[in-house]
């Protein structure tokens, strides 16, 4: 008789112990498969989380900027640098900044005012969307400004209220206006908490008379698959050389590090939860060996031989594994997406979670992947295979006179 | 016995009174180079003219000082600044902005900051201090140097004096007493400015320099420049002129 047939068989016959071996394996597989995508949407979360809250993937700068955020130092064709990036299927956006003395009644404080380009920074970051109270910025409202959290405290402002901007302009003058609060952010990076004022481009540009250029462009990947690397690589081939172009990698080591540890740290967990996995799934399938062990006797008695019985028990359990992993996978796969679309809001735990200077998104999302399943699934098949030799070598090895007298 | 005492006397005196005759010299000194410039009160006209890598530019002020606590300045060229003025009273300095009609008093924050675009600080204002009084100074010098006969005063800021340089080097002609130079050096004594001194003319009834030009170290082919065009001193000046409503005038 096939052995195959044979074992489908022994499966079906044994319906309700097969239903409990391939649920406990089922179940395992799915909290892998659940386990494995949150880890991976952590570390994607994280990364993402940070480029897109304000850094973006590249930055690029005149060389120096960034230790010296001197007004002149200045990418005068940034028009062109954008078209450029842009053209290579890449977001861009430019920014602008200047510093100076924000003041409203008796106080004042020495700020950064951050020049955007309100149609182009939504496509590399989400700024716009970190407005804790009042409403971002718009190209209507040639007044309004929205400032950092701290800073608000710091001047005792809320919405609405006026605030003196003075500095100076590039051509020498004085910069001279007045602005109102628009709206207050939530921790983005401590630079706009304290000190942050986010206005539109062309707002900053008759501020302080710098009528074309940039300090600073963000560069966003639109196809998150490429290699942070390679987009690196790509802008470089695109503009000047005399430019200093940083991943965000490269812009905060500290973060990028930070992840890199937790990712391991979250490996670790993950190999924990797969040992749990395969214990249950050893269990289970010296359970369903054992308790037939008077079967197997009966079965000896009248001339299976060993190496026979070895491949039915091998059989019966691939069975079980096929039909577990893909209820498992289907299972796991389900989770997974709802946790992909709708995230672990922790915001509860912990408010305004920041490290080193960098906010970090309370909700946490999953990220379905071809890997976070199949590695789960390969996994379980393998687990199986091991768990099952013990229980296979001993059943093909018994006497079958001390096995029928098993109890 | 008595003979001993008064020449140990004498002794003492001896040495004594040449170091003291020299620091009431310093001290007289510095006092005319202070008051060569304020006096009890004063009224001048300035130009400013600032030159940096990115842009040269000149104003036109009027200031008014009155001791050494009160000073005002307001713009009166070019049309564009005409009328923003700032306010030093005591250690705190306020600027009226015509163009939004504010007027914001400036934190510590701000100090280093610079003054009306220039290579003067906030700061400088604030601490437009008087040398005798924030700094111990010695004659380091004595005589002919490059065909002129000048003194030199290295002057070490007094250990409580709230100044931000390491140490000044004024030079002044040993006739006159007009200075000539004076080099101003950070903390770690490196040269961190230098003001020079020059066109003597007569201004507010006596000889004095009428052009200052600062020059940044690190710069050196920038510099702002003062022009005296016209100095008073001693006119009846009212606290009320030092006030913030005036400074909105």
């Amino acid at each position: 008789m096939n052995i195959i047939t044979l074992a489908a068989r022994n499966v079906y016959r044994n319906g309700h112990r097969s239903v409990v071996t391939a649920a406990a394996m089922a179940f395992a597989c799915a909290m892998m498969i659940v386990f494995a995508s949150l880890i991976e949407g952590f570390v994607k979360g994280s990364e993402q989380n940070i480029v897109a809250m304000n850094s973006g993937d590249i930055q690029i700068h005149r060389p120096g900027y960034r230790d010296d955020p001197d007004i002149y130092s200045l990418m005068i064709d940034s028009a062109d640098l954008c078209n450029r990036i842009r053209q290579a299927g890449f977001a861009t956006s430019e920014r602008i900044f200047a510093f100076g003395l924000l003041a409203s009644g008796q106080s004042s404080s020495g700020v950064q005012l951050r020049g955007l380009d309100l149609d182009f920074e939504p496509t590399v970051t989400l700024l716009n969307r970190q407005v804790m109270l009042g409403d971002w910025l718009d190209k209507t409202d040639h007044h309004g400004v929205v400032i950092g959290k701290k800073l608000a405290r710091l001047l005792d402002v809320s919405l609405g209220d006026e605030l003196v901007f003075v500095g100076q302009t590039a051509d020498g003058y004085m910069a001279n206006d007045t602005f109102y609060v628009r709206g207050i952010m939530r921790t983005v990076s401590s630079a706009i908490d304290n000190a942050g004022v986010l206005m539109s481009k062309s707002m900053l540009r008759e501020l302080i008379a710098l009528p074309e250029g940039a300090h600073e462009l963000v560069v966003m990947r639109t196809d998150s698959m490429m290699n942070l690397e390679l987009a690196s690589q790509k802008i470089k081939a695109l503009i000047r050389s005399d430019l200093e172009i940083l991943n965000w990698r490269q812009l905060m080591p500290i973060i990028s590090r930070f992840i890199e540890t937790a990712h391991v740290q979250t490996l670790i967990m993950m190999l924990f939860t797969y040992i749990a996995v395969a214990s249950v799934v050893l269990n289970a399938m010296l359970m369903s060996v054992f308790e037939r062990i008077h079967e197997f006797g009966i079965m000896k008695a009248i001339g299976v031989r060993p190496w026979q019985i070895v491949r039915l028990v091998y059989a019966e359990t691939f069975i079980m594994t096929i039909v577990a992993s893909v209820i498992g996978a289907l299972l796991g796969s389900g989770i997974t997406w709802y946790l992909q679309n709708h995230g672990i809001d922790m915001s509860s735990l912990a408010e305004g979670i920041s490290f080193s200077g960098i906010a970090l998104d309370p909700v946490w999302y999953a990220s379905l992947s071809s890997e976070s399943v199949l590695t789960p699934v390969i996994f379980l098949f393998v687990i199986a295979a091991i768990a099952v030799i013990y229980p296979a070598i001993k059943v093909a090895v018994i006497h079958p006179v001390d096995a029928v007298h098993h109890h | 016995m008595r003979s001993l005492v008064t020449l140990i006397m004498i002794g003492l005196l001896a040495s004594v009174f040449p170091a003291n005759a020299d620091k009431s010299r310093v001290r007289t000194l510095l006092n005319e180079i202070d008051d060569m410039w304020r006096g009890q009160s004063s009224y001048a006209i300035t130009t400013m003219q600032v030159k940096t890598r990115h842009y040269t530019r000149s104003m036109k002020l009027e200031g008014w000082s009155k001791g050494k606590e009160k000073t005002l300045f307001r713009i009166i060229e070019p049309l564009r600044e005409k009328g923003t003025a700032t306010l030093k009273s005591a250690n705190h300095i306020y600027t009226y902005l015509p163009k939004t009609d504010r007027t914001i008093k400036l934190t510590s924050g701000m100090m280093m900051g610079s003054w009306m675009g220039s290579h003067l600080t906030n700061d400088d204002l604030v601490k437009e201090a008087r040398l005798e009084e924030d700094y111990d100074a010695t004659i380091s010098f004595e005589g002919v140097r490059d065909g002129q006969d000048i003194m030199e005063f290295t002057l070490i800021p007094k250990i409580d004096a709230a100044v931000v340089w390491g140490k000044l080097q004024l030079i002044i002609l040993a006739d006159s007493h007009i200075p000539v130079v004076e080099y101003y050096y950070d903390e770690d004594m490196l040269l961190a400015r230098t003001i020079s001194f020059s066109a003597i003319k007569t201004l507010g009834g006596r000889q004095r320099p009428s052009v200052l030009r600062v020059v940044p170290a690190d710069k050196p082919d920038e510099y702002t420049e003062f022009v005296y065009e016209q100095l008073t001193f001693d006119l009846d000046l009212s606290d009320s002129l030092f006030s913030l409503s005036s400074l909105r005038k």
